[in-house]
């Protein structure tokens, strides 16, 4: 069912939007996790490797594993991540915009359509983004959208790194782009 | 507690989701596209969120409701901020929207998900030698201590920065250009 008729967002509704929500979540997450936790995205992640972790004895006193499993804002962005599947699933719902593309279609066409290439790719690219969020303590959402605006230090600098790292790879991925009609 | 930390989580979750996937802000080729520094909605997108929160934060800061606490500079951000942004190459989109694109029905965010929670198991795993090289020591990531300056001409300078590169971006190109 068609509901959400609007074309897509304009960038400048979509900032501010998302700005509200991350300034109510502050206020709200220190309400009833009685301190002030940024909203995040990265613990969530953590919460699944604390209880995966839990299985293996050897981990059981690891500071990592205990701090991702034990305090609340690691369950809380549990659901975060549970409420963005459902998000994205409701509004690609509404608007009509689902499609069946499992590879990106873009991906297929410059790097083939070998799912094993490509899937070796989705490992190796999560499990680098993984380890470098919970090393640099934060996603994009924990240190740009919340570590920018709270202008930390370690945030901006960690930001620009994300950046950097990821112009080169891209420009490694894509040498050349044709400037086609794909734009999915 | 822990039924309303789990409401609190699917709202906030759901909304930001919705923003995302409704703002384009999970297709692989916006991603791309930006790293190829050739579309820029994505960068527009997350300055003007920080424009306004970094705002917003500041002031109820001020006022005494809220309380930033700034993340500290140790050399885990900068090598974990490389870690992640060449990930973030190689997979095409980052953490939050991975999850969004999971409920988009594509299917190899599932696999992206769990490799996520296996790089943090991994780092669980090297924590100890990490810790005590990568982040032994470490800079306060209070700028505005550091810098000794009034709060406020900080934040006019960096909104002021910001709203710069969003209009020379904007300017220059269109949203609606293809890259691929």
């Amino acid at each position: 069912m068609r509901i959400d008729n609007s074309k897509e967002w304009h960038w400048l509704a979509g900032g501010i939007a998302v700005s509200l929500l991350s300034v109510a979540t502050y206020f709200i997450f220190a309400s009833i996790a009685g301190r002030n936790y940024p909203f995040g995205i990265t613990a969530g992640f953590g919460y699944v490797a604390a209880r995966i972790g839990a299985f293996f004895p050897a981990l059981a006193d690891n500071p990592v594993i205990r701090r991702f499993g034990d305090k609340p804002d690691a369950f809380i962005e549990l659901f975060i991540l549970v409420g963005l599947v459902l998000g994205g699933y409701t509004a690609s719902r509404l608007s009509g915009t689902r499609s069946a593309e499992n590879i990106p279609a873009v991906w297929v066409r410059y790097h083939g359509k070998s799912i094993l290439k490509r899937y070796l790719f989705v490992i190796f690219g999560s499990i680098m983004l993984g380890y470098g969020a919970a090393l640099s303590s934060g996603c994009t959402t924990g240190n740009i959208l919340q570590g920018w605006a709270h202008l930390s230090l370690g945030s901006i600098v960690a930001g620009f790194c994300f950046f950097a790292a990821g112009i080169a790879v891209a420009r490694i991925l894509y040498p050349k782009t044709e400037g086609g009609n794909d734009n999915d | 507690m822990t039924t309303i930390n789990i409401l609190f989580g699917l709202a906030a979750g759901f909304v930001f989701g919705y923003i995302l996937a409704r703002t384009g802000i999970t297709k692989y080729p916006r991603v791309m596209g930006m790293l190829l520094l050739k579309d820029f909605k994505i960068l527009k997108f997350m300055l003007t969120a920080v424009i306004s929160s970094m705002i917003l934060f500041h002031f109820f800061g001020d006022l005494g409701l809220l309380k930033v606490v700034p993340k500290n500079l140790d050399w885990g951000k900068p090598i974990g901020g490389l870690i992640f942004g060449a990930g973030m190459g190689i997979l095409g989109y980052c953490p939050g929207t991975m999850a969004a694109r999971i409920g988009e029905g594509k299917k190899e965010a599932i696999l992206a998900f769990f490799g996520m929670s296996a790089g943090i198991l991994v780092y669980a795993i090297t924590i100890k030698p990490v810790k005590a090289t990568l982040l032994s020591n470490e800079l306060n990531g209070d700028i505005f201590a550091l810098l000794g300056v009034n709060r406020w001409l900080v934040i006019a300078a960096a909104a002021a920065l910001f709203a710069f590169v969003i209009r020379f971006v904007d300017g220059k190109f269109d949203d609606g250009r293809r890259v691929f």
